[in-house]
């Protein structure tokens, strides 16, 4: 995405924003009488942590109190939260939202809702969170390898309020002790890596004063300028999620040299980034690590029950002012995201997702990919994102394309990791379109195939062709017709051994009737058959021929065995003869039984 | 895998005779149908076979481009897919060749590219979202694939479908072609194989049925192979030659008359629309003898033509005075073309395939690459194994029975066995035809062989012993184990070969570590990827020319010299950039607008085709033409006539940019133990200069391997200073 796009963004932000922000008014009865501020710079965004006790000093009731941005901070402005103390000491977060005021059109409100309207006299402690980037500018702003790098902090000596404020102190806790310069406004005092402000009394409303602290930090300036978080949904059980993200080291720029030499032999490189470490869920599967070049071989991941911690090594060390860029994407189990009664969906994932910790991000873009055939899509985000136009995205087995929902929002911290919810329907038979797809292809491939081998193109007849194929049909017949004339012979042997057996001559001669019928019908077929080869000329004849001569022979021997059979039943043969005689007979029969076998194969 | 086509073969030659194994259903299959599906499933085998022999680089390393070159290929392939055929066509790449430039669409062989290009683009038509890099990884084994059922194709016309099957098996892992088709080498030759086959197998049948329909088609695959690599220049000289050939037999027919005039004519007229080939078919020195043999052809068909309506006196004396006057005519034209320059002499790289020692003793820059250096007896049988062996097997075979496509193959197997001993690069053009000849070989043999086995029932009763041929059977028992034994060998030495030494990328280095895990080094990336996001976009980096085409593609920065080698001053001026003293180069770096300096180093991890090693071709380049004549060779070796980069190694090169650039500060690093600091691992010296600073550069970026340094060129003094 280019800066111009983000510029009209921007625009568009604003212009959302404004037409959403609601008008309020300071109520001149509320008094601040005591504030507590931790302004926390020990990494590289400032922590303001302002713990207010609001009076109502006023004859009505108040639901509500303002919360001033410092004009010299408001740009900076990433995130205001605020909580307040209930039963036990659980934290129990306030709606907070953006608001204006009439003849302050130059400063940022926030309204914090109050958990119960504040009746007269009564106060409140309440904690106001709010987190600034890009607050610490690096003072001197280049410096070269292995150099300490300090930063500047320029705030308000004094708690901006749209109210009168009592009493006030304020502490502020830096990276180190080797602090450099700060504002000296009695009463004040340092100690160790905290410098305390205060207490300063009865300050009128929006009282500025300048706060300035120089210091030594050396923690990671580290900036996503650019993230890309694509979520794609399968309903077949998976939510595949890839993040492209462009990094800066924001601290001050590297002057003079990169020595690998230094940086090898000193290991604590002071303000580079060698590593980080991203969090993803417990479930995430098949993490990679890559950019436009390929793998990047230097990651470790390590495997908690509750998380999974990939340590991130950047190509090349990250001094100030240099830049890299990277993608990872890994899937994740769709059970603990996708939700749907019927036909109706809800997926509740992270709008944002930890990258390091401290982390800053100037410019996000979520798109989340559905599945086809997906529609009637409702957001609901825990803070104010601009959404843009639905796109389509197509990959594997598409036909009308996946709706993309596509999100935009800036600046953010580790404070915005909160899930968004996204509402849609889809009718859950689309989830079979896509193996019907593949199932129709593959049929559509072989009937095209079956139709191109069964039917003949070709514009001229192949005479030679044909009669092959009408040879090889009529031999297949022979084949069968064989196999079936084989089995004849078995029941002939049958109906003999049960001659032998029982001795009846009658029911002898029904068997051989009935099987005489059947055998004569075959060899007329195959007789038949053996003509129609001799008609298309092929050499099969002559050996359909010859196995019709065996089988005559056949039926000589079988004729004989049954005379002997016969003979021995009448008692006009003795044992031993006849089963000499019939040895001889049964195993030419086998020899011819053989050979037949042998043509028939060979056809 | 091959043992298996073994099987099938003897399989399909008793198929219908006897039955020999395999379950019911297949058997009751008819003979034909058989064959078929036999042939098919070799066929599918061998090509899956092919395809999956070349993963290894991808399933141990990664699914990117491996090679140095073929980055150039990968860039201007993605410049194709998104921004159109046009464009790429009229591309002028000023990220080269600073500041020159180069126009890519006239100065390269587009086939690969616009091969890729359909692929992909056919793929995203039915939402197959693949992306490009994968497209350019995996082209070539799904090239050799194709080459695989195109190698059976060319030899069942030539032989037969068995001789056809073992080739293709052949061919699917002989490590002389797979040395250029691994996943990962996007080149060129990748494709242009396959297209070089299906020029021949279309030719042969050209050849065979004197059809304009195949002759078309032939011209058709030709202009394909035009297009995709400049080797087309072997295959546009072949099939005149074996048409030469067929005259000079007497096999001259109208069917080669035919075949010939439509490939020659169709084929050059498609071959010019290649705009990097232009005009070079009717006037390089190199295309002549395909122009030669197709006015030849002509002759011979006219003089045919009026031998068959004259006396045979008439016609003698008319053909020995037509002779005399065309012979004249001829040597006189191309005397008079040659001398004006209509014919362009013949270029360097074409002499030194004549003459091995030309470019050794003329052109440093084609010496200096090591695929162009001749072949060593040992990579012969590296790279081809048993068909060495059966490659004269093969042409005992085609000589047996001599046919006009035998004659062809013939032709092929000798003149390519030339080019490639001259030439390792050239290894591939003779890999297929070794495969299609040995195929032959093999398939003679066991076809002779096998009839004599005995493999008969036991029980028959004309089992007779020849008295003319004793111990038939046991002779060809033994030739047939023999066989199959060789084929075994052969795959387990081309699956060693691939594994070992055609499948470690070179952009991705890996070493043992002590406790056996691997190491990767992945510097190279690494300072690419550094110069691309953290150097201004216009800067202007110098390297060595090998690394020219790597740095566009993956750094995006603008470069000196690249692979394309095609000024020789410029990368001279390079040369003498890197082999002058500081003040010297600065000058030099000052005249191309350097902004920053690349030098590949590999003392510290012993990595020994690093630039030290490469150094004395720079010299030599350098000091090749007028402007760096004071660059001179033997000033850097020792009087003893080494080079060496200890104490004892000459001054100029001590103190020349490139040996100040790879060991600045390096003599403070201990590399190895029990050896001072700054020994450099792979000349096994400690370095000479060890304490010196750079007065014209800094250190801008080192790897952490030190494989990569990169220098920064400082500005000029501020005036006063």
């Amino acid at each position: 995405m280019d800066t111009h796009a983000y510029l009209v963004l921007a625009v568009l932000f604003l212009f959302c924003n404004g037409a959403k922000v609601r008008q309020d008014t300071i109520n001149g009865d509320l008094v601040l009488s005591k504030v507590e501020r931790k302004i926390d710079i020990t990494a590289h965004i400032v922590k303001v942590h302002s713990v207010v006790t609001v009076e109502n000093g006023g004859s009505s009731s108040a639901g509500f109190f303002l919360v001033a941005l410092d004009p010299s901070l408001q740009n900076y402005i990433s995130y205001v939260g605020a909580t307040v103390k209930g039963e036990g000491d659980k934290e129990t977060p306030l709606a907070v939202s953006q608001a204006t005021v009439d003849g302050h059109g130059d400063k940022k409100f926030w309204r914090v809702q109050l958990p119960m309207a504040l009746l007269t006299g009564k106060s409140i402690a309440v904690a106001v969170e709010a987190v600034y980037t890009h607050a610490l500018q690096p003072f001197p702003t280049e410096i070269v390898q292995g150099e300490k790098q300090f930063v500047v902090f320029l705030g308000n000596l004094y708690f901006y309020s749209p109210y009168k404020t009592t009493t006030q102190t304020t502490i502020v806790k830096t990276f180190s002790s080797n602090i450099e310069s700060y504002t000296k406004t009695k009463p004040v005092s340092q100690s160790d890596n905290t410098i305390s402000f205060g207490p300063y009394e009865n300050q009128a409303p929006f009282s500025e004063a300048e706060l300035k602290v120089h210091c030594e930090n050396n923690s990671p300036f580290l900036t996503v300028t650019s993230l890309e978080r694509i979520i794609e949904v399968s309903h077949w059980g998976n939510i595949a999620v890839e993040e492209h993200v462009e990094m800066r080291h924001s601290g001050a720029l590297l002057k003079g040299p990169f020595s690998r030499y230094d940086y090898q032999r000193t290991q604590d490189s002071s303000g580079s980034i060698k590593s980080f470490k991203t969090i993803l869920p417990a479930t995430a599967r098949d993490i990679y690590y890559r950019d436009e070049i390929g793998n990047i071989s230097t990651s470790h991941l390590r495997e908690t029950d509750e998380l999974v911690e990939v340590e991130l090594r950047p190509r090349f060390p990250l001094f100030g002012g240099w830049k890299t860029k990277y993608y990872i994407g890994y899937n994740v189990p769709s059970y603990q995201y996708l939700f749907n009664k019927g036909d109706d969906f809800l997926l509740k994932l992270r709008f944002v997702d930890h990258i390091y910790d401290d982390m800053v991000v100037d410019q996000m873009t979520v798109k989340v990919i559905l599945p086809e055939g997906s529609k009637n899509f409702e957001l609901k985000t825990p803070y104010d994102v601009v959404r843009n136009k639905d796109q389509v995205h197509f990959t594997y087995l598409d036909t009308t394309g996946r709706p993309v929902i596509v999100l935009y929002k800036s600046n953010l911290v580790e404070q915005h990791i909160q899930d968004f919810e996204l509402h849609y329907t889809f009718h859950q038979l689309l989830l079979l379109q896509e193996p019907l797809l593949v199932v129709g292809a593959f049929y559509l491939l072989f009937v095209l195939v079956i139709i191109y081998v069964r039917l003949d193109f070709s514009i001229t007849k192949d005479e030679v062709k044909e009669s092959k194929m009408r040879v090889a049909s009529l031999v297949e017949e022979v084949q069968n017709a064989q196999d079936r004339r084989s089995a004849l012979y078995q029941s002939y042997d049958d109906a003999i051994n049960k001659f032998k057996a029982n001795k009846e001559a009658g029911a002898l001669a029904a068997a051989r009737k009935k099987i005489d019928g059947d055998y004569k019908q075959l060899t007329t077929q195959i007789q038949g058959i053996q003509a129609q080869l001799k008609v298309e000329g092929s050499d099969a004849a002559e050996k359909v021929a010859e196995v019709n001569k065996l089988d005559r022979d056949y039926k000589e021997l079988i004729n004989l065995a049954i005379g002997l059979a016969e003979k021995l039943v009448a008692g006009k043969l003795s044992k031993p003869q006849y089963i000499e005689s019939e040895q001889a007979n049964s195993t030419k029969r086998e020899e011819i039984v053989k050979k037949m076998e042998d043509i028939c194969a060979g056809l | 895998m091959l043992t298996m086509i073994f099987m099938m073969e003897h399989f399909i030659m008793k198929s219908g005779t006897s039955a020999g194994f395999g379950t019911q259903w297949f058997l009751k299959m008819s003979p034909d149908k058989q064959d078929t599906l036999l042939k098919m499933m070799v066929l599918t085998i061998a090509a899956l076979l092919s395809f999956s022999t070349r993963l290894f680089s991808v399933l141990r390393f990664e699914s990117v481009i491996h090679e140095f070159d073929p980055y150039f290929n990968y860039r201007t392939t993605r410049f194709l897919t998104e921004e159109g055929f046009y464009s790429f066509h009229n591309w002028f790449d000023d990220r080269a060749w600073y500041p020159l430039g180069r126009i890519i669409g006239g100065t390269i062989y587009p086939g690969l590219m616009v091969t890729s290009a359909a692929l992909y683009h056919l793929m995203w038509f039915f939402n197959i979202t693949i992306d490009i890099r994968n497209v350019c990884v995996f082209l070539a084994p799904f090239f050799s694939s194709l080459t695989t059922l195109v190698t059976y194709h060319l030899t069942k016309e030539l032989k037969g479908a068995g001789a056809g099957l073992v080739a293709a098996a052949m061919i699917s892992i002989v490590p002389g072609y797979i040395s250029r088709s691994v996943a990962g080498s996007y080149d060129n030759e990748g494709i242009a194989i396959f297209c070089m086959l299906l020029t021949y197998a279309m030719w042969i049948k050209a050849v065979k049925t004197g059809s304009v329909f195949w002759a078309c088609l032939c011209s058709l695959a030709y202009f394909y192979m035009v297009s995709s690599w400049g080797g087309y220049v072997f295959l546009i000289n072949l099939i005149p030659l074996h048409v030469l050939a067929l005259m000079f037999t007497g096999r001259f027919s109208h069917r080669i008359y035919v075949a010939y005039s439509t490939v020659y004519a169709l084929g050059t007229i498609l071959s010019m629309q290649i705009s990097f080939v232009g005009f070079q078919p009717v006037q390089s020195s190199e295309h002549m003898a395909a122009l030669g043999v197709f006015g030849l052809c002509q002759i011979h068909a006219f003089v045919d033509y009026v031998r068959s309506k004259l006396t045979k006196e008439q016609f003698n004396l008319l053909f020995r005075n037509m002779l005399l006057l065309v012979g004249i005519l001829t040597t006189l034209t191309a005397a008079v073309a040659t001398a004006t320059g209509k014919i362009s002499p013949w270029t360097g790289r074409f002499y030194s395939l004549l003459d091995p020692s030309y470019a050794k003793n003329n052109i440093p820059i084609i010496a200096s690459v090591s695929e162009h250096q001749p072949t060593t007896w040992s990579s012969f049988y590296f790279d081809l194994q048993m068909l060495v062996f059966m490659f004269p097997a093969g042409l005992y075979f085609c000589f047996k029975k001599l046919t006009d496509a035998n004659i062809f193959i013939i032709m092929y197997g000798v003149t390519s066995i030339y080019f490639a001993g001259v030439m390792v690069r050239l290894m591939l053009v003779l890999a297929p035809v070794m495969c299609i000849l040995s195929g032959i070989g093999v398939s003679g043999t066991l076809t002779s062989y096998m009839k004599n086995l005995d493999i008969s029932r036991k029980d028959k009763k004309s089992k007779k012993p020849d008295n003319s041929y004793p111990l038939k059977n046991e002779i060809a028992t033994g030739v047939v184990l023999m066989m199959l034994s060789f084929l075994i060998t052969y795959t387990f030495h081309c699956t060693w070969v691939t594994s070992e030494a055609y499948s470690s990328p070179s952009i991705v280095l890996s070493a043992r570590a002590g406790d056996g895990g691997r190491i990767i080094f992945d510097d190279f990336r690494e300072a690419y990827y550094w110069l691309r996001y953290n150097t201004p976009e216009d800067s202007k980096v110098m390297s060595w020319w090998d690394y020219g085409y790597q740095i566009t593609a993956m750094a995006n920065r603008t470069i000196l010299v690249d692979n394309n080698t095609w000024n020789n001053t410029h990368i001279s001026r390079v040369g003498q950039a890197m082999a002058s003293p500081e003040e010297k180069s600065y000058e030099i770096m000052r005249e191309l607008d350097v902004n920053y300096v690349l030098v590949i180093f590999g003392g510290l991890t012993g990595y020994s085709s690093d630039d030290i090693n490469k150094f004395l071709w720079m010299v030599r380049i350098g000091g090749n033409t007028e402007r760096g004549a004071h660059i001179k060779e033997h000033d850097y070796y020792t009087p003893q006539g080494e080079f060496r980069i200890d104490k004892e190694g000459s001054p100029i090169l001590l103190n020349c940019l490139m040996y100040k650039m790879c060991y600045y500060r390096f003599g403070s690093v201990y590399t190895e133990q029990g050896k001072p600091t700054g020994y450099d691992r792979v000349r096994n010296a400690e370095i000479g200069n060890k304490d010196f600073e750079l007065d014209v550069l800094e250190e801008a970026y080192t790897t952490e391997h030190w494989l990569v340094r990169i220098y920064k060129v400082k500005d000029l003094d501020n005036r006063g200073l």
